[in-house]
């Protein structure tokens, strides 16, 4: 089934949005839908230009959409026409529910793949294989999600048809062109309660997006990836080797019925919204934490006998490899904190607690920095109550920062983590 | 540092109530649920489709009692999600679900009124056909009497794209006809907007009620089999009552189940509410028949008080 086509398209410029948008042709995203605003109309534009409805002017359009056409894939855009994020999310819900064929297992085990599907339509199938269809993508800037959560809300009721739905959320938490710095961590991680990760870097987000598809589409749930202004926009060069799988993007369509869980009424969705929250939450907990690598995650010692936990998110997490080119940075990081474990993460919700009291329990660690941007302080919040619940011996420090500095600030990340 | 118990969510049996679903007897959002899923077997029944070669309705709803009772009733509902969002969903669900099934979506006006960009969507979308039905209630019949926002379908469906089509829904055979005659165009990529006028009977029959119009009952003719069968139970129970147990509780209740309707599953005139849709039900014996003014006659109480009440 999983029939992947490498497209070796040689030197380009690659902004986070066209990242993103790599990431979810890679996984073979079939329809993308959403609504323009700064800073992720140009992930949008990308998908018009890339599914014939615009003409294709970018260097990144123009050589992957021939690519893409040369190998027949199947792409279909709704951007502006939907005339807003509500109708965007809607549309893209209609389209994901439809679960025309099988894969078969990869992440699930039996007795979690009874867990998830066990009381859908699909519960009969022998060899337990996961319902799939369409794999969709919907877009919209951070105040797009205040617009969209009524149809948010209802995706998570519908779970686990919502699985193969990526939405991609451009964060202006400068307040370049909003009218707010809304911090979506917070809409996502704490209200929807939905995967949430951050992105970091145009080099690596389309593999994490890539991953999220195939992960949390056997688990049967949306997911939401956050991306700043600065990473929007900034572009880097690539060599831009890209694996696309063709078997998803051209799986077989069609509609099961399924009444039971697609059509939200009161006894539908209570059990379902008590399932959600104490089952599948901590499954997709548990997940998240065995394939912390394969999310794109990395945990790394550094120095002898680490007491220290740091945990660096999104532009922390970016400034944070300079260390590996500049040793003076390293020798200052010791300095302040010793010997320490630095993870460096794009998970923002679900944190995986099991291997976080696995590291504090083995090395003895007592403290824990969290490094991360935006007011909602979701990563904090989960690890001071991951240590309070647990009664875990170690202070959580909130080493964030409120908003998304702009460029006039000469704000420094790295900076700002190794300032005494 | 204190340790905080583990608190975790437990699982609870669902606890509220399963209450039984009773739908209005003359409801007319069930009534057209009832022509769609006609009109679906007529389309495949004309074009000699069987198995694998039959088109399937796909139906994507709003929020509403209708609805609801289209689900509940009918089995017909296949997705009910956030206010207003039937026609937007059904547009993703053409683009995931397979060539042989047609998606249907079911508003009311006020759905529409909340989500007209949504229309507009579907009647601009040129990949798919459309087939979106409104039920009108005038907006004001259900959450509370609200004050509607009047909407002029004729004018403002033309101007999106639609084809408007308006439906007395008591007329139940000529409405499955007509979406048997809709489910070709839409497979011709035609887009109808198919508005139900009048589906709210109870509200309705307030209004003539208050205007001194009295609407009329059904009638069963002693050819009606149930009825039949019925007195041949009543003699079994008083002769016989032993054997009372290997009896059938009815014989033939098609235009009850079909019509959802309580007054003529229990053969009772005094529950009837007037709609008239029995006039066009397909009674195998042709038992079935109406007496008085009903909303068959006509949706607008002017017009009935003008035909009955000179």
């Amino acid at each position: 089934m999983n029939k992947g086509t490498n497209l070796n398209l040689g030197r380009v410029r690659l902004s986070g949005n066209q990242a993103v948008a790599r990431g979810a042709l890679e996984a073979g995203v079939r329809l993308a839908t959403g609504y323009p605003g700064a800073p992720i109309s140009d992930l949008q534009g990308s998908f018009e230009q890339l599914a014939g409805n615009l003409r294709r002017a970018s260097p990144f359009a123009i050589k992957v959409g021939e690519a893409l056409d040369n190998a027949n894939y199947q792409l279909t855009a709704h951007w502006g026409t939907t005339t807003n994020e509500d109708n965007a999310f809607a549309l893209a819900l209609g389209a994901v529910i439809c679960k025309g064929d099988f894969k078969s297992r990869e992440f699930l085990t039996e007795d979690e793949w009874d867990l998830v599907y066990g009381d859908t339509v699909f519960s009969e199938d022998e060899e337990k294989r996961v319902p799939v269809g369409s794999r969709v993508m919907c877009s919209f800037k951070h105040l797009g999600g205040n617009t969209a959560a009524d149809a948010i809300r209802v995706a998570v009721n519908v779970v686990p048809y919502t699985g193969g739905l990526g939405i991609a959320s451009g964060d202006d938490r400068q307040g370049t062109a909003s009218q707010t710095m809304q911090d979506n961590k917070v809409l996502f991680s704490s209200h929807f309660r939905i995967p949430t990760f951050e992105l970091h870097s145009p080099l690596t987000a389309h593999q994490t997006v890539k991953n999220c598809y195939r992960l949390f589409e056997e688990l049967g749930t949306p997911f939401a990836v956050i991306m700043n202004y600065d990473l929007s926009y900034r572009e880097v060069s690539v060599d831009l080797a890209m694996e696309v799988d063709l078997g998803a993007n051209m799986r077989q369509k069609g509609f099961t019925r399924d009444p039971k869980h697609l059509v939200t009424i009161g006894p539908h969705i209570r059990p379902r919204e008590n399932k959600f929250h104490s089952k599948l939450i901590p499954l997709f907990r548990k997940k998240i934490g065995e394939y912390f690598d394969f999310l794109g995650n990395k945990v790394q010692q550094l120095g002898e006998r680490p007491r220290t936990l740091l945990l660096l998110n999104g532009p922390f997490r970016e400034d944070f490899q300079l260390l590996r080119h500049d040793p003076t940075l390293k020798d200052r990081l010791l300095k302040k904190f010793g010997g320490n474990v630095a993870v460096e993460t794009t998970v923002v919700f679900p944190q995986p607690e099991s291997l976080y009291k696995k590291l504090l329990s083995k090395l003895s660690i007592d403290r824990i920095f969290v490094f991360e941007e935006g007011y909602g302080r979701v990563i904090y919040l989960q690890l001071l109550d991951l240590v309070n619940r647990h009664g875990l011996d170690a202070k959580v420090f909130d080493c964030g920062i409120p908003y998304e500095p702009r460029i006039y600030e000469r704000f420094s990340y790295i900076d700002h983590i190794l300032a005494e | 540092m204190v340790a905080l118990p583990n608190r975790v969510l437990q699982d609870h049996d669902e606890t509220t109530f399963m209450r039984p679903v009773s739908n209005c007897a003359g409801c007319g959002d069930t009534k057209v649920s009832w022509s769609v899923l006609e009109g679906m077997k007529r389309f495949n029944r004309e074009h000699e489709l069987k198995g694998k070669n039959r088109y399937q309705v796909v139906y994507a709803a709003d929020r509403g009692c209708g609805n609801l009772q289209g689900y509940h009733a009918y089995h017909i509902v296949d997705t009910i999600f956030c206010m207003g969002s039937g026609v937007i969903v059904g547009e993703g669900l053409k683009e995931s679900c397979s060539e042989k099934q047609i998606v249907v979506t079911a508003s009311g006006d006020g759905g529409y009124n909340f989500n007209i960009s949504g229309f507009k969507f579907a009647a601009k979308n040129k990949k798919w056909g459309a087939i979106t039905i409104v039920y009108n209630n005038y907006n004001i019949r259900m959450t509370g009497g609200q004050i509607p926002l009047e909407v002029d379908f004729d004018k403002e469906g033309k101007a999106m794209g639609f084809e408007v089509l308006h439906i007395n829904p008591y007329h139940v055979d000529d409405n499955a006809e007509l979406f048997k005659e809709l489910m070709g165009r839409y497979l011709n990529k035609e887009k109808t907007m198919v508005v139900a006028d009048g589906v709210c009977v109870v509200d309705m029959a307030k209004d003539t009620k208050a205007v001194g119009l009295n609407l009329g009952h059904f009638v069963k003719s002693d050819e009606c089999l149930d009825l039949k069968f019925k007195e041949e139970r009543e003699r079994v129970a008083s002769e016989e009552p032993e054997k009372l147990k290997d009896l059938p509780r009815f014989k033939c209740r098609l235009c009850g189940i079909g019509l959802r309707c309580h007054a003529l599953l229990n053969n009772d005139p005094t529950l009837c509410f007037g709609c008239g849709a029995c006039k066009q039900f397909p009674c195998p014996v042709g038992a079935l028949s109406f007496e008085g003014p009903s909303f068959a006659d006509s949706t607008r109480i002017p017009e009935l008080l003008t035909m009955y009440r000179v």
